[in-house]
């Protein structure tokens, strides 16, 4: 099955790539969006002052 | 007239804040543009890898690296742009110094993975499937790049030339480090390109020589006063600790210093400085005294740690990727 890769994914923030699955016929048969990338966040944000908060999660997405 | 530079902006474990830092520079982009053709920027343009691997070695005059490396895709991309850079800066706080992904070394990359696929609350996943690095659907192989042990410093993987700090960086200093570049006179190699000072030295507000806290207080439990010392009103402030250039944004925005400038020089372990600088003006006779005043300081490893986790000296091995990263 044929397979066009577009990796990384550009002129957005963040890291994503994109495989698309060609059958027999050209067509589309499957497409995955794969999130490649791990910070942490999610834990990381745990048992910190809550006022301390906002000045971590703006670093998630800076755009 | 002789040929343009070439730039290279490369983006791995970060949030684009850099990369918006460069188009603040407003109008100087013009001056940018005239300078130099921008080879690789992916975050702005359609440009793959194979672009920058087609490239000369050296044929890069300056990589501009933000994001901290946190995988080992960003390995491979740190090296590659080292390959191609004849000068390489690590812009940004992460590639300087790991930046707020490397908060996440105080936890194994398992227990992370623990928390985000297993825990969170919004994460329904009952069977615990996780990321593979390879995976078989039926179509055919899907693959992503292996998360590193931890995050790190751009120059815990390759040689930097230069540095230019901060979260983001500050447009004043980007177009210093392209006027340098433009000129040809570069600082000596390994400078970090901003202040020489504290942030304290360029902070507008009031403090005495002798700073004497007897209490820690949390910033939104009081109303502070805008023309004194933080640190002097009991608010952790790491402005003692941190390098100057950003003309103490966040500061005389009534918000604490959290240090995205980094150390100033001869510094090697930021929290630690910070920590020497807090103790020294806690006014205390006996140690439990001490312990409760410091005891209101609710989150040490997290002020002092903030930016520069990857950096410290605690648990690292300056220089070396972990066992099982390499």
């Amino acid at each position: 099955m044929k397979k066009i890769e577009i990796d990384p994914i550009s002129r957005l923030e963040g890291h994503g790539k994109i495989a698309i699955f060609l059958d027999d016929n050209g067509d589309v048969a499957n497409a995955y969006l794969q999130i490649p990338e791990l910070r942490g966040f999610e834990q990381f944000c745990v048992g910190r002052p809550v006022e301390e908060v906002p000045r971590i999660t703006p670093r998630i997405c800076g755009v | 007239m002789p040929d343009k530079f070439k730039f290279a902006f490369m983006p791995s474990a970060s949030c684009g804040g850099c990369e918006i830092a460069v188009v603040d520079i407003d109008e100087v982009i013009l001056k940018v543009a005239e300078l130099a053709d921008i080879v690789y920027w992916p975050t702005a343009l359609d440009f793959k890898d194979h672009h920058l691997e087609a490239i000369p070695d050296g044929g890069v005059t300056v990589g501009f690296f933000n994001g901290a490396v946190r995988n080992e895709h960003d390995v491979h991309h740190a090296h590659l742009m080292r390959q191609k850079s004849q000068v390489l800066v690590a812009f940004g706080a992460c590639a300087q110094m790991g930046g707020i992904p490397s908060l996440g070394n105080f936890w194994t990359t398992e227990e992370l993975a623990h928390r985000m696929y297993d825990t969170v609350p919004s994460v329904v996943n009952p069977e615990g499937t996780r990321p593979q690095t390879s995976f078989e659907a039926p179509e055919g192989e899907l693959t992503i790049p292996r998360a590193l042990e931890r995050a790190y410093a751009l120059d815990q993987v390759v040689d930097v030339d230069y540095y230019l700090p901060g979260c983001p960086p500050q447009p004043k200093w980007i177009i210093a480090a392209v006027e340098a570049v433009a000129s040809g006179e570069l600082p000596p190699r390994g400078t970090v390109i901003a202040g020489t000072k504290a942030v304290c030295d360029e902070c507008p507000r009031e403090r005495t020589e002798e700073k004497q806290v007897t209490e820690f207080r949390r910033i939104h439990l009081v109303e502070n006063d805008p023309e004194k010392c933080l640190l002097e009103q009991g608010i952790m402030c790491c402005g003692p600790a941190t390098r100057d250039g950003c003309e103490a944004a966040c500061v005389v925005a009534g918000q604490a210093c959290r240090g995205c400038f980094g150390p100033t020089d001869n510094v090697n372990d930021m929290g630690a400085k910070l920590a020497s600088a807090i103790a020294s003006i806690v006014v205390a006779d006996t140690q439990a005294e001490a312990d409760k005043i410091l005891g209101h300081l609710d989150d040490p490893a997290g002020y002092f740690y903030r930016f520069g986790l990857a950096k410290s000296m605690l648990g690292v091995q300056r220089g070396e990727l972990k066992k099982g990263d390499e």
